[in-house]
């Protein structure tokens, strides 16, 4: 959707008044002042992340069905797996680090795919939807806490410092984890806030 | 209006709304698209900024001097902390790991501390430092922020998988919290500094 031509944004990091041209599919408008890109809208922006974010719900919850490392030593073995996780956190009575970890590795990004379908289903019909508003605040509100990327650095760096005690290996959730966290982060890269603001504005009855 | 720069929204009274990114009237106080409410400048920013810092410094104490981790290998027990946890894998040679953990447990929490204390204090003594090189920054350390969490992460995923009996048994530490804090502290502490500060200085010259 184009914006109307007289709609002018700030800039968020530097409040400059800017006004924005028609942008075709892959350009990006920076601040001219401090350079912070303003909006960097994709062709079909909204259907791609839709995709992405239809996908990264399927891999999510095969990677909380599975085993996600299988560990043996001495003769012993131990699976775990991402629901495990928490559990063994909270019997070891550290309930505040269970919730610190599950909740931006699994339960932030759930909910986050869930508003995101719940957007998006609407919006590329051009239905109009009493709940778009609030479910936009949600999702910005949720953003800046999910931490799929690094939890993948982490899983790879537990690996080494295990590898040196017995032998892991990798199940399925543990690749399921790694294409939900691709597809999770191309759902969300995919996603332009100006354009998606100006969606909702247009569907909002 | 005086005080900020021309072309700002602010000089004109406008806010741009934090949430949908709309130009709006700040005298409306609420958003006209999302509802949320509209500030002009983020609300005490600096105030905040520097109490969530402190805060930080803090439980980075702990975090540094109680154990992140108990290992429990036949009955003996070894407490890591996490500087020892990088002595140890230093010592096994280990040192691409070594440097993740210790990028991400003690070279990003302590630059982000130091560069937003330096961010508040250069705005609030209007110190004529370059403005792009304060918005480059700010931008990395909104960026680097979550990524000190793996150290958390990799605690997490050792306590779940090794639960060998008397054998071995890896159990959380007390810092493991105090950390995950620190991370989370400074996480809002980054969100709660104003970038628009950095440039209002520019308003100065303008009177």
């Amino acid at each position: 959707m184009n914006a109307p031509a007289e709609e002018r944004t700030a800039c968020v990091e530097c409040d400059l008044l800017v006004q924005i041209g028609e942008l075709q599919g892959g350009e990006r408008a920076a601040c001219p002042r401090c350079g912070h890109v303003l909006t960097a809208p994709k062709a079909d922006g909204l259907t791609r992340t839709l995709a992405y974010a239809l996908a990264a719900c399927v891999l999510l919850a095969l990677a909380n069905a599975f085993p996600f490392i299988e560990l043996k030593a001495k003769g012993l073995e131990q699976v775990m797996t991402l629901p495990r996780t928490a559990v063994e956190l909270y019997r070891d009575g550290y309930a505040t680090l269970a919730v610190l970890v599950l909740g931006p590795i699994v339960a932030i990004p759930a909910l986050m795919l869930a508003t995101l379908v719940a957007l998006l289903v609407p919006l590329r019909h051009g239905r109009k939807a009493g709940w778009l508003v609030p479910a936009g605040r949600f999702l910005f509100v949720l953003g800046p806490w999910s931490m799929v990327e690094v939890f993948v650095i982490g899983v790879l760096v537990s690996l080494v410092k295990i590898g040196a005690m017995a032998s892991v290996v990798m199940g399925i959730s543990f690749w399921a984890y790694v294409g939900f966290a691709f597809c999770f982060t191309a759902a969300l890269s995919s996603l332009d806030q100006l354009e998606l603001w100006r969606e909702i504005e247009a569907c909002t009855p | 209006m005086s005080g900020f720069a021309t072309g700002t929204a602010a000089a004109e009274g406008l806010a741009c709304c934090h949430v949908c990114l709309k130009v709006a009237p700040d005298a409306l106080h609420e958003c006209p698209r999302c509802g949320a409410a509209l500030h002009v400048r983020k609300p005490d920013s600096l105030q905040r900024t520097v109490a969530l810092v402190a805060t930080a410094v803090l439980l980075y104490i702990p975090a540094n001097v109680l154990p992140i981790m108990t290992t429990t290998q036949l009955g003996k027990a070894t407490h890591s902390t996490i500087i020892g946890g990088v002595v140890l894998l230093v010592h096994h040679g280990d040192y691409p790991i070594a440097a993740v953990i210790f990028i991400a447990s003690v070279m990003v929490p302590i630059s982000k501390l130091v560069a937003l204390s330096w961010l508040c204090w250069s705005v609030s003594r209007r110190h004529p430092t370059s403005y792009h090189e304060r918005a480059r920054l700010y931008r990395a350390t909104e960026l680097v922020g979550k990524w000190s969490m793996t150290d958390v992460f990799v605690v997490a995923i050792l306590v779940a998988l090794i639960h060998l009996g008397g054998l071995l048994l890896i159990t959380p530490g007390p810092a493991a919290i105090a950390f995950g804090g620190v991370v989370v502290v400074t996480m809002i502490a980054a969100h709660s500094f104003d970038p628009r500060l950095i440039w209002d200085q520019l308003g100065d010259a303008d009177g």
